[in-house]
């Protein structure tokens, strides 16, 4: 028997965005799956991986920040030696540490180093694996972009097939669902722009059950919305805002038969579920980077100039992207799906997968990178030994020396192309 | 910050260990394991202006290492030794930053003189010797200069149980444990009508002494050192000298070795040197000024071991008294607290084991013990320390290092 383990300490969405990785490590025979998080999301991996072993430790906490000191010394440390313990007595045999975070890279020093796959504690060094490194080349040419589910599961050398990671979206006749928001506030659309979309919605796809989704804070944009809403509509609504927990809402979004959301946990949830999704992705979000995974979705992705920009650098444009989810011809789009009504600055997308993962094909609306994003799929495909060296071609050759380095080329690294295979230069 | 290369490497490893000792946190800068690499430019076979540039650019990423390291280790006071890869432009760098710098110069002034461009960019300049070095320095801009004797390390110093075996290796009437220095040479062929053992390097050439130069002329540890100091009835300590005209040159400052063969309780017959009497009194030491008189002495101290124990009691009374490594740490970081106004900048630090239940606390005391550190560590000393072990972490120190990462995420955030 092999143990492996998963050290994902982030958020709701990337819990759920692991799942391609957990699902390949799972089906390796007669391995044992263990998965590193904070607390908080226990609960609900317990939901999502039933299989799979947890070690829940003590890593997020804005509410224990407003602690003194001491105070968060006591809880950190009582909470998180008896976890490390625990995870330092099992001999894992490969470490898949997720996050470019420093508390990834500390626990990531309960191990030997050569164990450790993605950032690296050795010897008191952080260090960031070839794959991680490219992947952070990448994602500074925005447009292009890997689904964050496949990036991860490439750390495994045979992913699962992505058809396979998700079910087929179906709807399970429980109406319409709508997340109010999502971490990042200028991704979500107001209250007003959001009560036209479900009406729009509502009207077309004759549900008689509409179902508010989020947390506590979100509970008063929910009684915007409800208000903004046509008594009609208004009358069949369920706020269940800060309402549920984990298993409440697991099951929730699993009845329903369409979730309209932005890029937030509760969509990845519905995806994971095989609940179709409508996604509104504005401002930073980009559907090639956190799409809904798995087939049969859908996702109205801003397109301007200045999108997809970074969440944490002011916008200067008022937020232009949001304006066209607010224009008449969206609803109209989403009646007739006529290419000709959807709005200046939208694309509508279709999710897919292929041989890498989660792709998304254009429905309507400018793609102007979809060329230069197929390229980048073969040229990772390639450096990942799915097939062959691609095409020869201009655009691959620019892609390979904007994304390889010199360091890549030069210095061994158990990450790199060859290194995945367990092979080193020369290692003939 | 440590030599790439050479014989004061050991004293810079000793001021790190005495520093500890004094309870402060320490970082060193591994200088010596990026020499190889240095070394590697001059196989080239290129020309000489590419093989500067290279050597050049090489220091400069060397000094960028350093300047990395400061940045994440924030520490009071960086102390380098002389060929520590530090260039001028990272002088200036911690300048800008208000970052203190010391030297430690354990060289002779007049022989190692590129001095004179360095100095003015280290706050604190500290040497062996005092004037008119001194007042050289002062005419350079210097105006910190430190008179700074070198010292013995009395963890290493020391007197040893020696086998019988060890005795036989390490063990003579006579020795000498140094490098080939002109003068030594010339000197040390009126020895050899002792038991005589010649140790160390650079021997090579030389028909006469041949026959005694021990392990191939090979370099030395410190720990065989020590072996040789105790195993050794009279310990000649002959200062160097690049000229063999003058064999005994009664210079000024005091070689290393003479306080380590007397923190050893070893005897030695030492030249007189210009600032000995400010070190030892005249019967901690037993000295010579001249060859004829090293000769009577040896072997008038080779038929009277009572008097050389004697006098190496002494002497190791005195070194272990005032001249330690951690002495002089000491005193060169009291008088950089004098020199530099408000120096060292005061940090607000709570002790690692504050406010914890009494299960934790008393583990925190256990890891503390282990990392031997003192009870009163602040938690910003314990996450350095740990970041220093080799290997694994376990549970409490990687839950240490968890909880000083995720404060600098909260607190950032919530403040």
């Amino acid at each position: 028997m092999s143990q492996q383990l998963v050290i994902q300490l982030a958020r709701f969405g990337d819990l759920v965005q692991t799942k391609r990785l957990l699902l390949s490590l799972c089906a390796e025979p007669g391995s044992e799956v263990h998965l590193c998080l904070d607390e908080s999301l226990a609960p609900l991996a317990r939901l999502l991986y039933p299989l799979v072993h947890l070690h829940p430790v003590c890593a997020h906490g804005t509410a224990l920040a407003r602690l003194p000191a001491e105070e968060q010394a006591r809880i950190l440390l009582a909470k998180n030696v008896p976890a490390f313990r625990e995870l330092a007595d099992i001999p894992f045999e490969r470490i898949y540490n997720l996050n470019f975070s420093p508390l990834n890279y500390r626990v990531a020093g309960l191990f030997e180093p050569q164990r450790v796959l993605g950032h690296v504690w050795s010897k008191g060094q952080e260090i960031v694996g070839q794959w991680a490194r490219l992947a952070m080349r990448w994602s500074s040419m925005r447009r292009i972009g890997l689904n964050i589910a496949d990036f991860w599961a490439w750390h495994h050398v045979s992913p699962v097939d992505s058809a396979e990671v998700n079910p087929p979206a179906l709807g399970r006749g429980g109406g319409l669902g709508v997340v109010m928001a999502g971490r990042e506030s200028r991704r979500s659309l107001p209250p007003k722009v959001l009560a036209s979309l479900v009406t729009a919605l509502l009207d077309l796809r004759g549900d008689e059950s509409l179902t508010l989704l989020g947390s506590r804070a979100e509970h008063h944009a929910a009684r915007q919305l409800e208000r903004e809403l046509p008594g009609r509509h208004a009358r069949v609504l369920r706020n269940l805002c800060g309402a549920t927990n984990w298993s409440g809402l697991v099951e929730t979004v699993g009845g329903l038969d369409l979730v309209l959301t932005p890029d937030t946990g509760t969509m990845h949830l519905a995806a994971h579920l095989g609940v179709p999704v409508l996604a509104t992705f504005l401002s930073s979000a980009w559907c090639f980077e956190t799409g809904p995974y798995g087939q049969g979705h859908m996702v109205l992705q801003a397109n301007l100039d200045c999108t997809p920009c970074l969440e944490s650098q002011p916008c200067t444009s008022q937020v232009a992207c949001l304006r066209p989810f607010g224009e008449s011809g969206l609803l109209r789009y989403l009646s007739t799906r006529e290419e000709g009504h959807l709005p200046d600055g939208l694309t509508a997308f279709n999710s897919d997968t292929d041989a890498l993962g989660q792709t998304f094909a254009p429905l309507a609306g400018p793609d102007p990178q979809a060329d230069l994003r197929v390229s980048f799929r073969e040229f990772l495909a390639a450096h990942l030994g799915l097939a062959g060296q691609g095409r020869a071609s201009s655009v691959l050759h620019e892609l390979a020396e904007r994304l390889y380095t010199e360091r890549d080329w030069q210095a061994p690294d158990r990450e790199s192309s060859q290194g995945r295979w367990g092979q080193t230069f020369g290692g003939f | 910050m440590l030599p790439l290369y050479g014989g004061s490497l050991p004293i810079g490893r000793y001021c790190a260990s005495a520093l500890r000792q004094l309870g402060h946190l320490v970082e060193v800068f591994e200088a010596p394991d990026f020499y190889p690499s240095y070394k590697a430019l001059q196989g080239l076979k290129v020309g000489t202006d590419r093989l500067q540039y290279l050597e050049n650019s090489y220091l400069q990423v060397l000094s960028q290492a350093v300047l990395s390291k400061v940045e994440t280790f924030e520490p009071d006071l960086v102390l380098a030794q002389a060929q520590a890869p530090l260039s001028i432009q990272a002088l200036k760098r911690l300048k800008r930053d208000g970052v203190a710098t010391a030297m430690w110069f354990v060289e002779d002034f007049r022989l190692f003189t590129y001095w004179k461009g360095f100095a003015p960019h280290y706050d604190i300049f500290a040497v062996i010797q005092r004037e008119p070095f001194l007042e050289e320095l002062k005419d350079i801009g210097v105006s910190n200069a430190l008179y700074l004797p070198l010292a013995a390390h009395p963890e290493v110093h020391k007197p040893l149980e020696l086998s019988a075996a060890e005795r036989r290796r390490f063990g003579s009437d006579v020795s000498f444990m140094g490098a080939g220095y002109a003068n030594r040479r010339v000197a040390f062929r009126e020895l050899i009508r002792h038991d005589f053992k010649l140790w160390g390097t650079d021997w090579d050439g030389d028909t006469v002494l041949a026959p005694f130069v021990q392990m191939g002329g090979a370099r030395m540890s410190s720990e065989d050192c020590v072996r040789i100091f105790n195993a050794t009835r009279v310990n000649i300590n002959l200062h160097s000298s690049v000229q063999a005209k003058e064999l005994v040159t009664n210079g000024d400052f005091m070689n290393p070795r003479t306080f380590e063969i007397a923190a050893c309780r070893a005897f030695q017959l030492v030249d007189r040197r210009g600032l000995m009497p400010a070190a030892f009194a005249e019967d901690d030491l037993a000295t010579f000024a001249s060859m004829e008189e090293l000769q009577d002495k040896i072997r008038h101290y080779l038929e009277h071991g009572e008097e050389r124990e004697a006098i190496a009691a002494r002497g190791q009374a005195r070194v272990l008294r005032e001249h330690t490594y951690a002495a002089r740490m000491q005193t060169l970081l009291d008088f950089t607290a004098q020199r530099l106004p408000g120096w060292p900048r005061p940090r607000a630090r709570a002790q690692a084991a504050e406010g914890l239940t009494p299960e934790l606390a008393a583990d925190i005391e256990v890891l503390l013990d282990r990392l031997a550190l003192p009870a009163d560590t602040s938690f910003e000393d314990l996450v350095w320390s740990i970041r220093q072990q080799q290997g694994r972490l376990g549970e409490l120190e990687a839950a240490v290092l968890f909880l000083d990462e995720w404060r600098k995420l909260y607190n950032k955030r919530e403040g």
